[in-house]
């Protein structure tokens, strides 16, 4: 088909569109979902009873914010990806984030570890972290689906990779708070493990996430 | 991108509530900064190619055209359409090159583009036949029923009074015998 034909052939009948709403727009209403979605996960859960004093520690406030950030700039990465004139720089942000994140939970895995002679190092199986994951970012997770599969036309694996990482960050967000971690090595190991384990799954599957006729 | 012609945000809006007329002219007015974009981009792909990724572009704008923020200018918008459209055309092209031959120039005396569609058939078809003539009575009618008129069991055990686990010895034992008479050893030998 010639060009010129394909542009006459696609002005007709030219129906009106609904502007879609932009990365802050929708990162905002997505925010509206999970923000009461985790309290609610924290509730149901019952928050640890020493959560009062580990408030109180810069370090506990540091990996929590870091988390935070994390799932922000992801989630708004996610909604950026699929709209063909954001900058590059947008997309990639998420990971300096989680750079950032890892880098802070492995300094304090280090600081603790020396002044606990090692003790901090010490790894046991801890499976609860996966499913309490999975729990607390499901809604979030869902959500991100939802509003992607509407939003998001190009670059799907990127924006599925990128709202799949704002998920598990959410839901990292709310785990210390009624999840105790017996050392940092497993925090780093079984909780930031849990968050890459279903960052990459999403990352292979979401183009076929986002494509397939809906199911949610 | 400076060489936008400030007419393109006031036609996608216009576009975006319905008007054929502006999109048209917005279409038009892109078609050859888009030709221009891509020959740039990627200066080693040939014509069709470069007007494969142009189409691609504006049907992924005609489809995304509720993703346009009225407040930024459209040559981004439509340049990084391009940038990801263009590169799945090229994805697409290099993964269907190693299975390609390019033929520049073919001799009027090559023979490998001959068509022959029917010659080795029809030449398998007599062989068949041949063999099958050689056959006995019986198998010859095992075989017209189940293998030439592809009729099932049931229907073969219906006109030919057989029961069908008899019906299908009798077809292994014909297909044995047809395959050693195309072979050239006489029927009954096995």
């Amino acid at each position: 088909m010639q060009t010129e034909d394909l542009i006459t052939s696609l002005t007709q009948n030219l129906p009106p569109v609904r502007r879609a709403s932009s990365p802050s727009a929708l990162l905002l209403r997505w925010l509206l979902i999970t923000a009461p979605v985790l309290v609610l996960v924290v509730w149901i859960m019952g928050p640890l009873p020493s959560l009062t004093t580990q408030i109180t520690q810069p370090r506990f406030i540091r990996a929590e914010l870091l988390a935070g950030v994390t799932c922000l700039v992801s989630a708004y990465a996610a909604f950026s990806a699929g709209r063909p004139d954001e900058p590059a720089w947008k997309l990639w942000l998420p990971f300096i984030a989680f750079g950032l994140w890892l880098a802070e939970l492995g300094r304090q895995c280090f600081v603790l570890s020396v002044q606990t002679k090692g003790a901090a190092l010490v790894l046991h199986t801890d499976f609860m972290c996966i499913p309490a994951i999975a729990l607390a970012g499901l809604i979030p997770a869902l959500a991100m689906v939802w509003f992607l599969r509407r939003r998001a036309a190009f670059r799907l694996t990127h924006a599925s990779l990128c709202g799949a990482m704002a998920a598990a960050a959410a839901a990292e967000v709310a785990l210390p708070l009624f999840h105790a971690a017996e050392t940092m090595m497993m925090v780093l190991v079984w909780q930031m493990g849990s968050v890459v384990l279903f960052t990459m799954f999403a990352a292979a599957c979401g183009r076929f996430i986002l494509t397939k006729p809906a199911i949610i | 991108m400076v060489d936008e012609d400030p007419n393109w945000r006031v036609w996608m809006v216009a576009a975006q509530a319905g008007d054929a007329r502006a999109y048209a002219a917005l279409l038009g007015a892109a078609l050859p900064w888009l030709r221009r974009r891509a020959r740039s981009r990627w200066p080693y792909s040939n014509a069709a190619d470069i007007e494969d990724m142009v189409q691609e572009t504006l049907l992924a704008l005609h489809q995304n055209r509720h993703l346009y923020d009225p407040t930024r200018p459209l040559a981004p918008f439509l340049f990084g359409i391009l940038k990801l459209r263009g590169a799945d055309v090229r994805r697409r092209r290099q993964r269907h090159a190693g299975h390609e031959t390019a033929i520049e120039d073919v001799p009027v005396t090559f023979s490998g583009l001959i068509t022959n569609e029917t010659q080795e058939s029809d030449s398998d078809r007599a062989v068949m036949l041949a063999a099958i003539a050689e056959l006995s009575e019986r198998d010859r009618m095992v075989l017209e029923l189940l293998k030439v008129r592809q009729l099932s069991l049931r229907e073969a055990a219906t006109q030919t009074g057989m029961s069908i686990v008899a019906l299908k010895v009798a077809t292994f034992r014909a297909m044995q015998r047809l395959k050693a008479v195309m072979k050239g050893s006489h029927p009954d030998a096995n």
